[in-house]
C-alpha cells in the first residue's frame, strides 16, 4: 500500500475505531467524557491523515487507487472495495475532518447539560457518522459510495432523532430518513442499471446515450433528497430537531452535500447526460428560490439556516447541471466553512439564550461580540460580499449559468443572492442589533470549547476565496476569477440586499410580501402534497401489495402447510401400533417384491 | 442330501416361521418364529456354499452373530412388556403409536 492510500484509510479507519469501541464498550460510553475524548481522538487522527495526504499531494498528480475485491462470482470480480485518492477526495476529506473536529469540539460545550449517557451516546454517533463520510468520499466506485451515503443516513436519522423521548424529534428523524430513503431507491435502481449495461460500478464507465441518461437521472434522485431539492426539501427544515452542532455538520456543512460530491466524483458519467444537466440546472435554480423566499420568514433562527442551506446547495446543483462540476465543488467547500459556522455561532446563541426563535434574541452583540463577529463574517460570505468566500464561489457559478437557458436560471440565482443578502442581514439585525430581549440581558459568552472552532471556521469563511485558482489546479480544473458584468451585479444585490435588511429591520418594519411568504410557508403546500400522495397514492399502493402479499403469497404458503397435515392425517390410519399388523405388512410386502421379481 | 431337499426343508422351516410370526399372539412364540425363519435361510446359505462355493458358510455366521444380538433386544422389550402388562400378548402393547 502506498503512502497516500494508507493515509486515506487511516482516515477512514480511524472513527471506524472509536465507532466500534463505544458501541462494543457501552460502560465506556455511558461515562460520557471518555466517548467524546475517544471520538475527538479520532477525528483528530482523521484531520492529520487528511491534512498529511492533501499537502503529500502535487496539484495534477494522477489518482492513487488501492482496492481489494469485495463482491466476488466465480472469477469475476463484480465491486471492489479501497480507496481512491485524487484531488477531489483529498480536498473533500480535508473538509469534512475539519469541520467535523470543530463541530465535536463545539459539542463538547454545547452539550454539557446533557445526562452522561446522552453525552456519551451523541459522540458515539459522531464516530460512526464520520467513518461514513470518509467512506463515502475516499470511495473508488458508486457503489461503495453508495453504502457511505447510506450509512451517513443513518447517522443522520439518529442525530437528529437524538431527543428521541421528544416526539416532533422522532417525527423528524423518521421523516428525513422516509424522504431521503424514497430519494435513494433511484440510486439503488440507477446502479443496477449502470451495471446491466456496462458491467461496472466505475463513474468512468461509458454507456449508451440513452441509459446514461436513466442512470444520472436516477442518480439525480437520490442527489435531490440527500441533497434537500425542491421538492424533496421538506425533511432539511424538520431536521433542525436535532441539536444545533449536528445540524451544523449533518445538514448544512457535509452530509448534505453529498448530493453534490455524487454528482462531481460522478461527473464523467453526467457529462454523457445534456438532458439530465437540464433539469439539474432548473432544480437547483427553483430550489435556491424558492427556498430563499422561505427563508426570508422563518422566525427560527436555525429555520432560517437551513433553508437557507438548501437554497444554497440549489446554487450547488444549479452549477453542476450547467456542467461545471468545479464551481459546484468550491461552492461546496466554502459553503461548508461559513454554513458551519453561521450553525456554531447560532448555536452559540441558543446556548445562552436558551431559545431558538429570535423574538427572544436581540441586542446580542454586546453581550456575546465574538460570536457576533464570527456570525457577521458568516452573513457577509453567504451573502457574496466582495472580498469573502462566498463571493468567489458564487460569482463563479453565476458566471458559468450566464446565457444558460434562456437567461432564465441565471435571473433566478440573481435575485436569490439578492434575497439571501436579505434575509441574512434580516437575521442579523433581529439577533445581534437592537434592543436586548428579557432572555437576551443574561447571555454571555461560552468557554473556548465554544469560540475556538468559530474562530477555526471564521478564517476560511474569510478567506478561502483567495484559494480558488489553487483548488482549481489541485482538482485538475481551471479558475480564473474574472470582474465582468455579472460579479459586479451579484455583489452590488448583495450589498443592497444587506443594507435593506438594515433599513427595514433596523426600524422594526416588515416588507409588505412578508405576509404573502409567510402564508405560503403556513400552507406548507409541498408538505401538503407529499402528504396526499403518501394518503392517496402510496397508501393505496401498500393496500394492493398487502392484500397480494396476506391472499396470494401467504395464500399460497397456507396452503401448501395446509395439504400437507392434511395428507398426514390421511396416512396416519394405517398407523395402527399394533405388532402383527407391522408383521403382516412385512410379509405382504416381501411376497409382492418376490412376485415382481418373478414376473418381471 | 441333495440341495433341492435343502432348499425344500428351507423353505418349510421359512413357512412355519412365517405363519406363526402372524398367528402367534405371544411375544416369545413370535420371537421363536424369527428364529425359525432366520434358520431356514442359514440353512439355505449352507447349503448352497456345499454345493457350489462362496462365501455362503461366514454369512450364515454372520446371520447367526446378529440374530443372538437380535434376541437379546427382543427379549429385553419382552421382559419390559411383561412388566408393563402383566403378560406378554403383543396386541395390547399399541402405546407406542401416538
Amino acid at each position: 500500500m502506498t503512502t497516500p492510500a494508507l493515509l486515506a484509510v487511516i482516515a477512514v479507519c480511524a472513527p471506524a475505531a472509536a465507532a466500534l469501541l463505544l458501541v462494543l464498550a457501552p460502560a465506556l460510553r455511558r461515562q460520557g467524557a471518555p466517548a467524546a475524548v475517544a471520538c475527538i481522538a479520532a477525528s483528530l487522527a482523521s484531520l492529520g491523515a487528511a491534512l498529511a495526504l492533501a499537502l503529500g499531494r502535487s496539484p495534477g498528480e494522477p489518482a492513487v487507487r488501492h482496492v481489494v475485491p469485495w463482491l466476488q462470482a466465480g472469477s469475476r470480480t463484480i465491486a471492489e472495495v479501497g480507496v481512491h485518492v485524487d484531488g477531489i477526495s483529498a480536498a473533500m476529506l480535508v473538509v469534512v475532518t475539519l469541520v467535523a473536529l470543530c463541530v465535536q469540539v463545539f459539542s463538547v460545550a454545547y452539550m454539557r447539560g446533557e445526562a452522561r449517557r446522552g453525552f456519551g451516546r451523541y459522540f458515539a454517533y459522531h464516530a460512526l457518522f464520520l467513518f461514513s463520510m470518509n467512506l463515502l468520499v475516499v470511495a473508488p466506485n458508486l457503489l461503495q459510495l453508495f453504502v457511505g451515503w447510506e450509512l451517513v443516513g443513518l447517522a443522520s436519522y439518529l442525530l437528529i432523532g437524538f431527543y428521541f423521548a421528544k416526539p416532533s424529534a422522532a417525527r423528524a428523524a423518521v421523516k428525513a430518513f422516509w424522504m431521503t430513503k424514497l430519494a435513494d431507491m433511484g440510486i439503488l435502481v440507477g446502479l443496477v442499471v449502470l451495471f446491466v449495461s456496462t458491467g461496472s460500478f466505475e463513474w468512468t464507465a461509458t454507456p449508451e446515450p440513452a441509459v446514461a441518461t436513466a442512470v444520472t437521472l436516477l442518480l439525480f434522485l437520490g442527489v435531490m433528497g440527500k441533497s434537500a431539492q425542491f421538492p424533496l426539501h421538506v425533511w432539511l427544515p424538520d431536521a433542525m430537531e436535532g441539536p444545533t452542532p449536528v445540524s451544523a455538520l449533518l445538514h448544512a456543512a457535509t452530509m448534505v452535500a453529498a448530493g453534490v460530491f455524487l454528482v462531481v466524483r460522478a461527473h464523467p458519467l453526467f457529462e454523457l447526460a445534456p438532458t439530465t444537466g437540464d433539469v439539474m440546472l432548473w432544480v437547483g435554480a427553483v430550489t435556491a428560490a424558492f427556498a430563499a423566499g422561505l427563508a426570508l420568514v422563518q422566525t427560527d433562527i436555525k429555520k432560517v439556516l437551513a433553508y437557507s442551506t438548501c437554497s444554497q446547495l440549489g446554487y450547488m446543483v444549479a452549477a453542476l447541471g450547467a456542467g461545471s462540476a468545479f464551481a459546484g465543488f468550491f461552492h461546496l467547500g466554502t459553503h461548508a466553512c461559513f454554513k458551519a459556522l453561521l450553525f456554531l455561532a447560532a448555536g452559540s446563541v441558543i446556548h445562552a439564550v436558551h431559545s431558538n426563535e429570535l423574538a427572544e434574541m436581540g441586542g446580542l452583540r454586546r453581550r456575546m461580540p465574538l460570536t457576533a463577529v464570527a456570525f457577521g463574517i458568516g452573513v457577509l460570505s453567504l451573502a457574496g460580499v466582495p472580498g469573502l468566500a462566498g463571493f468567489f464561489s458564487k460569482d463563479l457559478i453565476l458566471t458559468e449559468l450566464e446565457g444558460r437557458a434562456g437567461w432564465v436560471p441565471w435571473a433566478l440565482l440573481l435575485l436569490t443572492a439578492f434575497a439571501t443578502a436579505f434575509y441574512m442581514g434580516r437575521v442579523f439585525v433581529l439577533a445581534f442589533l437592537g434592543a436586548p430581549s428579557a432572555r437576551a440581558g443574561h447571555a454571555h459568552e461560552a468557554g473556548l470549547a465554544m469560540t475556538g472552532p468559530l474562530i477555526v471556521l471564521a478564517v476560511p469563511s474569510a478567506v478561502a476565496g483567495f484559494f480558488g485558482g489553487g483548488l482549481a489546479a489541485y482538482v485538475g480544473a481551471s479558475y480564473e476569477p474574472h470582474f465582468g458584468l455579472t460579479p459586479l451585479l451579484a455583489s452590488t444585490l448583495a450589498l443592497a440586499g444587506i443594507v435593506a435588511a438594515v433599513l427595514v429591520y433596523g426600524r422594526g418594519r416588515e416588507v409588505a410580501f412578508a405576509d404573502a411568504l409567510r402564508r405560503l410557508d403556513r400552507a406548507g403546500a409541498v408538505d401538503r402534497a407529499w402528504k396526499l400522495l403518501y394518503s392517496s397514492a402510496l397508501l393505496w399502493l401498500s393496500g394492493v401489495l398487502g392484500w397480494f402479499d396476506r391472499y396470494v403469497i401467504d395464500g399460497l404458503m397456507n396452503a401448501t402447510g395446509f395439504a400437507t397435515l392434511e395428507a398426514g392425517s390421511a396416512v396416519r390410519v394405517v398407523q395402527t401400533g399394533r405388532v402383527r399388523d407391522y408383521a403382516l405388512a412385512v410379509v405382504a410386502g416381501a411376497i409382492l417384491l418376490s412376485l415382481w421379481g418373478v414376473l418381471s | 442330501m441333495t440341495l433341492e431337499n435343502c432348499i425344500l426343508l428351507a423353505t418349510l422351516l421359512f413357512a412355519i416361521g412365517v405363519y406363526g410370526l402372524l398367528t402367534r399372539r405371544q411375544a416369545v412364540a413370535m420371537l421363536l418364529c424369527v428364529e425359525l425363519m432366520l434358520n431356514a435361510s442359514n440353512l439355505v446359505f449352507v447349503a448352497f456354499a456345499r454345493h457350489a462355493g462362496g462365501p455362503g458358510q461366514i454369512l450364515a455366521m454372520f446371520a447367526l452373530a446378529i440374530t443372538v444380538a437380535e434376541v437379546a433386544v427382543g427379549l429385553a422389550i419382552v421382559l419390559l412388556l411383561y412388566r408393563r402388562h402383566g403378560h406378554t400378548a403383543v396386541d395390547a402393547a399399541s402405546e407406542a403409536r401416538e
